[in-house]
This record gives C-alpha cells, structure tokens and sequence, in this order.
C-alpha cells in the first residue's frame, strides 16, 4: 500500500506535495516527483495538495503497473525532496497536457 | 523559496469534520493511556518509549495533526521505527486499532472519529505491510 506520483506531475512539480508529507518520501527528478513505497505511510495527505491531481493511491486504477514500477524505481536513485522548491516557469502550460510520459526526464532533481 | 517560508495555511480534513488540536491532544493522551495499561501492547511501548513519554505523546500529537490537520508538524520516519520491532505482528496491530477506535468514538464527535478511524486503518495496513515486507514474509514490491 502506498501512493503513486503519475504522469500528471511530469513538468509541472508543483512540489506542494514534499511540504505536507509526515514521513519524507518524496524522492525528485528533474521534471517530476516520486512516492517511495517502503516510506510512504497511506497517511493520505498528499492527495488533495496536487494542483493537478498527479497522486493516487495504489489501490486507485489510473496506478498502473508502469507507474508503480518508476516510483519505486527513481525512489531509491534520486535525492529525498522535504522543501518546497521552485516549480518549472512553463508548469503551467503542462498542467493537463496529454501523453507527457516522453518528456519524462531520469535524470535527478538539480538546484 | 527558502527554507524559512513558512507553511501556507491549509485546512486539511479534519477541518471540515470538527477535528482540532485541542480534540487531538485529548484523543492521543486518552489513547496512549490505555496503550501503557493494555497487556499485548503496553509492555512492547514501555521497552520502546524508554520514559520518553511526553515528548512521545507531543510528537503523536504532531503526527495527527500533519494527518488531519496538514500542519506539517510531524517529520519522522514510522516505516523504519516499526519494521525495526522484532515481535509486532498482525495481532498488535489489531489491538491497537481496536483502542484507537474506542478511544476515538468516546471523545469526538461522530464525523471526526470516522476520519481519525479511516486514517488509522490506511496507516496501519501500510506500516503491517512495510513489515512483513521488511522481514521478507511477503515479495517485495514489484508489479
């Protein structure tokens, strides 16, 4: 059980999810954010803070074998996220965009 | 974005229920309380809290408070503490939720005792599952 960072988040990482997260388990990409499994409690406060709906539970259908597999994937290569940072300047112009899993970056989030 | 911005305002769940801290506060003492006098588990959290009681009960209160209330007050790791307890197992875990319903039924209105309980069950299963899968007892994750 845990929740799962979906498609939605990738060039938008709003990161309002990292700041109300009790246990810290946000791990972030370049142009996207991922729920580590073994850290994530289901506490469920993370859900309704996505401004664009990218977070689900694992029970939740639109978590795909696909989805659940790179969260636990990047999880455990890119570096912990707790604090808030600043979102990509286009965020808002990928908020709802379709098929953005090619823009998918797997490279670790930079300052 | 700094480290010093504080936390924006944010209602959380247990606003729209009736929840608050001072109904938090209540329900994590009274709940502990009957933690420490309950013979499956009171032994298990006497040996793990160490005397530490009350800043145990200020961190609970900052746990639920994150959860209902989205204060952001907690920052811990509850996975790694539990998988760490040798002897807890579905029984405990039972036990435990069995008093943190009563106790929450007891001392809150009936809309914020469901979410106290809803959210008891959710975190419970998870951190049973982070366990077992710990100590190898289920596949690890991997669809």
């Amino acid at each position: 059980m845990t929740y799962v960072v979906l498609e939605a988040c990738i060039k938008c990482k709003y990161m309002d999810c990292v700041e109300v997260c009790p246990v810290d388990c946000f791990y972030a990409g370049e142009n996207m954010l991922v729920i580590h499994p073994e850290e994530c409690i289901d506490c469920g406060v993370c859900e309704p803070e996505c401004p664009v709906d990218a977070i689900v539970p694992d029970s939740d259908p639109r978590s795909t074998p696909e989805w659940v597999k790179l969260n636990d994937e990047y999880a455990r290569i890119w570096p912990n996220i707790t604090l808030k940072g600043t979102p990509p300047s286009d965020a808002d112009a990928w908020d709802g965009a379709e098929g953005k899993l090619v823009q998918f970056s797997p490279n670790p989030h930079r300052e | 974005m700094s480290q010093t911005e504080p936390l924006r305002p944010r209602a959380g769940p247990g606003a729209h229920v009736g929840v608050t801290e001072p109904m938090i506060r209540e329900v994590v003492h009274a709940f502990y309380a009957r933690v420490r006098a309950d013979p499956t588990l009171g032994p298990i959290f006497e040996r793990e809290i160490d005397g530490e009681w009350d800043a145990h009960l200020v961190k609970l209160c900052d746990f639920w408070s994150s959860v209902l209330l989205m204060t952001g007050r907690f920052k811990g790791t509850p996975m790694v503490v539990h998988t760490r307890l040798p002897e807890i197992g579905g029984g405990h875990f039972m036990r435990w939720l069995a008093l943190f319903r009563q106790t929450a039924e007891e001392l809150c209105p009936p809309p914020a005792a469901a979410l106290f309980v809803a959210r008891s069950h959710m975190i419970a299963q998870s951190l049973q599952l982070g366990v077992a899968v710990s100590r190898g007892e289920v596949p690890e994750f991997s669809p």
